[in-house]
């Protein structure tokens, strides 16, 4: 193998030596340089970058629980409905029948369970189409939005805002910066640290394998700390008063705890198994009926979520709340490699796919593109990524997003499945 | 060779990398500061809804070109059709990211747009709210727009009168249709015909044909024309079925009048008095054809030209003009507001209104 491969390999996790493997990280980096130039820096200040966590915390929250439910082989189109829906019961509770505000978020996330359980029931237990059933409930929690809220806009509580407006408060000595956000960025770069630490130990400890080249962890290493650096800096930097936002560090939480489940339980790579091959899943004990009922449920309390964080953003909860959010989600999804089929995708990818978008949204309007013209962008945008990793596909290479997040998979599934399709490496975690 | 070549280049990146993130632009929120003025060629944002009306398409063209007349640069923003209010909250804080130093707003929705608008005061800019007064914020700085009650006060009264010259005597049969809820301005329309109409209605010399007489139960949903005519269709199909006659329609604005009149003429009917507002060009024309009854002429080169006197004003750091100090209660705290007068158009004086306004003077000839 040349040595650019090898780099490559050791690198990024990728076994086949094309740059294009990597691509939606290299679009992503490009797009941000691409603004950060053309906007003269204003990409990368403190503000943009906060905005920017704030903007698109709510659709990465709904992606998550799209990605599942995509990877499970179905559609969930009722999300925007059910996060306005949510918001209205919310923001009524509260400001009109006096629940404190903790108790509304409760009580929201409550709803979007039933809702979810709701779904679940006629996907899992009845056999509808989730196709069907989530289209037949973005009608029904939509008119229910507007039946409760009278298409009303209803105003919540300065307490309630946090979750979508809020920051890390200021403690500590003055250091110019915001001292929370630092300690948060120290952890994380401790946490990579450690990891990469342990990766190698494991690596040393198994047969037949053999650790990266040491220079390979230490740049891996350097580059991670340095963009986690570069960005603990920048949110810790910003206008006194914030932060790295609260709704940031909910969604960052979110992925974290999701990424683990779907790739190292049982239960998460079920929800793999189901989307690929339902029938052998079930043949293989996988009981399908729980495993959609759960995925639809999950996606019922993230849409819930999603919605209150959207009015605690907005400061009130409106008609026109998730319009058209379900297709923000599912372009996230697919634009981070999912497979329209099931079976196939990460949550780190929708969240990089999301990512994107919402950087090239940004960057398009700092520059004053008009919204007629954004839309076209991104319809494009969102053709050609998917175009170009189903081409890349049908070329036996990897799929961009398989390789693209294989640097933050556990090592010992890599060396076992190394020479699999990625599909199967998706199904098999090497357990 | 290349594996050394690659560890200089990481390491110069991450070097790089964070050393630029070192750079903090922490300061003190809300510059309180007095107000001093700013740049001449300073950046002015103008965030205004969706194209679904003449008027917005028009007021961001005037926009575009009144501020750079005067010198500034400027930024005028439509939100996106189908996901407006999100759209718009992205726009404002692009804007506050440029560093405009005065933000104008014309608000999709009123009540959702605090924390915006709240960034924008911290960074020191100027909020005007632009046509619609933005609700449940204590950081809006001024309010201009046509004096809306008036609008509806007129609407009420050409809705009589318009009425009156066809049957000279009541009891009249009408129905009436008010604007979007999420629009602040909506109840501030309805109110001000209700203003009129609603002694009449208590005398019952005006009868609301189908009882539906709540500014609820009359909204237009995001002042869609579809969602007024399926209402009107609706009302044709259940009140007005056999041949009770229906008098006068009151409608908010001129796309909605269009849309009841196309449902009124669908079901074959007479076309009623129907009122409307905005002097859209397919309106007028319906208005010399004898079928749309009225319309209100607020003229958007007027507000806009104001709006941007008020601009130049803030430069120089004065004191804008306001004329209501105590009306515009957002909620919060009572907005100061420079209100134009409204004109009301019928097909007797269109010739005179529109005498000076070049798209449609010609139509009225």
């Amino acid at each position: 193998m040349s040595r650019r491969g090898d780099l490559q390999k050791n690198l990024f996790g990728g076994t086949t030596s094309n740059a294009r493997q990597f691509g939606m990280i290299f679009t992503l980096i490009a797009i941000i340089a691409f603004f950060q130039i053309m906007t003269d820096g204003l990409t990368l200040t403190s503000g943009n970058m906060i905005a920017l966590t704030q903007q698109y915390a709510y659709i990465s929250i709904l992606s998550i629980g799209m990605l599942m439910v995509i990877v499970a082989g179905h559609i969930d189109l009722s999300v925007g409905s059910v996060a306005a829906f949510t918001g209205i019961v919310v923001a009524k509770a509260i400001s009109e029948h006096g629940l404190p505000w903790p108790a509304g978020i409760v009580l929201g996330l409550l709803v979007g369970a039933l809702i979810g359980a709701w779904q679940g029931f006629w996907v899992a237990w009845i056999g509808v189409p989730a196709f069907i059933v989530t289209l037949a409930g973005m009608l029904l929690f939509r008119g229910g939005n507007q039946y409760i809220g009278n298409a009303d806009t209803v105003p919540v509580p300065e307490g309630f805002r946090t979750i979508g407006a809020g920051y890390l408060p200021e403690v500590g000595p003055d250091t110019g910066y915001n001292n929370l956000t630092l300690l948060l960025g120290l952890a994380l770069c401790a946490a990579v640290v450690w990891r990469e630490w342990h990766a190698r130990r494991v690596r040393q400890r198994m047969e037949g394998a053999e650790p990266a080249p040491l220079w390979v962890s230490a740049v891996r290493l350097a580059v991670m700390v340095g963009v986690i650096l570069f960005a603990t800096f920048r949110f810790a930097g910003g206008r006194v008063g914030t932060s790295f936002p609260v709704s940031g560090i909910i969604l960052a939480v979110l992925v974290i705890a999701y990424s683990f489940y779907t790739r190292n339980t049982a239960g998460g790579r079920h929800i793999y198994a189901v989307g690929g091959n339902a029938r052998a899943a079930e043949l293989s004990g996988v009981q399908l009926r729980r495993v959609n009922f759960l995925v639809m449920t999950n996606m019922g309390i993230l849409a819930a979520l999603a919605g209150m964080i959207f009015v605690a953003r907005s400061a009130a909860s409106g008609p026109q709340d998730g319009l058209n959010w379900e297709l923000d989600a599912i372009a996230a999804v697919f634009i981070g490699g999912a497979a329209v089929s099931g079976g196939l995708g990460t949550v780190s990818g929708s969240i990089v796919g999301g990512l994107v978008m919402a950087v090239l949204n940004n960057g398009l309007q700092l520059i004053g593109t008009g919204a007629d013209m954004v839309q076209i962008i991104k319809g494009l945008f969102l053709l050609g990524a998917v175009a170009l990793d189903v081409y890349n596909k049908k070329q036996g290479r990897f799929s961009v997003i398989g390789s693209l997040m294989r640097p933050f998979r556990r090592e010992p599934p890599r060396t076992l499945a190394r020479d699999t399709s990625t599909r199967e490496t998706e199904f098999l975690p090497g357990r | 060779m290349r594996t050394s070549l690659t560890k200089v280049l990481a390491v110069g990146f991450v070097a790089a990398l964070v050393a630029s993130g070192c750079g903090s632009e922490r300061r003190e929120s809300g510059s309180t500061a007095p107000e001093k003025g700013f740049a001449a060629d300073a950046l002015i944002g103008v965030a205004l809804p969706s194209k679904t009306s003449e008027n917005w398409v028009l007021a961001g063209d005037l926009f575009t070109n009144g501020l750079k007349d005067a010198g500034f640069q400027s930024d005028v923003q439509y939100a996106g059709a189908s996901t407006t209010v999100a759209d718009q909250q992205a726009q404002i804080t692009a804007m506050i990211t440029k560093g405009a130093k005065v933000i104008v707003i014309g608000a999709t929705d009123a009540a959702q747009l605090s924390t915006q608008v709240a960034q924008a005061k911290q960074s020191g800019a100027v909020v005007v709210a632009y046509d619609r007064l933005i609700t449940n914020t204590p950081d809006v700085d001024y309010y201009i727009a046509f004096d809306n009650f008036k609008v509806g006060q007129l609407q009420g009264q050409a809705l009589l009168d318009g009425m009156k010259s066809r049957k000279a005597t009541g009891p009249w049969t009408v129905e009436l249709f008010s604007g979007s809820p999420d629009d602040n301005n909506s109840g501030v329309f309805f109110n001000g015909a209700m203003d009129v109409l609603k002694p009449l209605i208590d005398r019952g010399e005006v009868v609301v044909g189908s009882g539906q007489t709540d500014v609820k139960q009359t909204a237009t949903q995001g002042w869609k024309a579809e969602n007024a005519q399926s209402r009107m269709d609706s009302l044709l199909n259940s009140t007005y079925a056999g041949d009770k006659t229906l008098d006068g329609v009151l409608s908010p604005n001129d796309t909605l009048a269009r849309a009841i009149i196309t449902s009124i003429k669908g079901a074959g009917k007479p076309i009623p008095i129907v009122t409307g507002q905005d002097s859209e060009v397919e309106s007028v024309k319906s208005i010399m054809a004898g079928e749309q009854y009225s319309t209100i002429n607020k003229d958007t080169r007027k507000l806009v030209a104001e709006t941007v006197n008020m601009v130049k004003t803030l430069q120089a750091g004065n004191q804008p003009t306001v004329n209501d100090t105590k009306s515009y209660d957002n909620g919060v705290k009572v907005v100061p507001a420079y209100l134009l007068p409204p004109i009301i158009v019928t097909k007797a004086n269109a010739a005179e209104a529109y005498a000076d306004d070049p798209k449609l003077s010609p139509l009225t000839k």
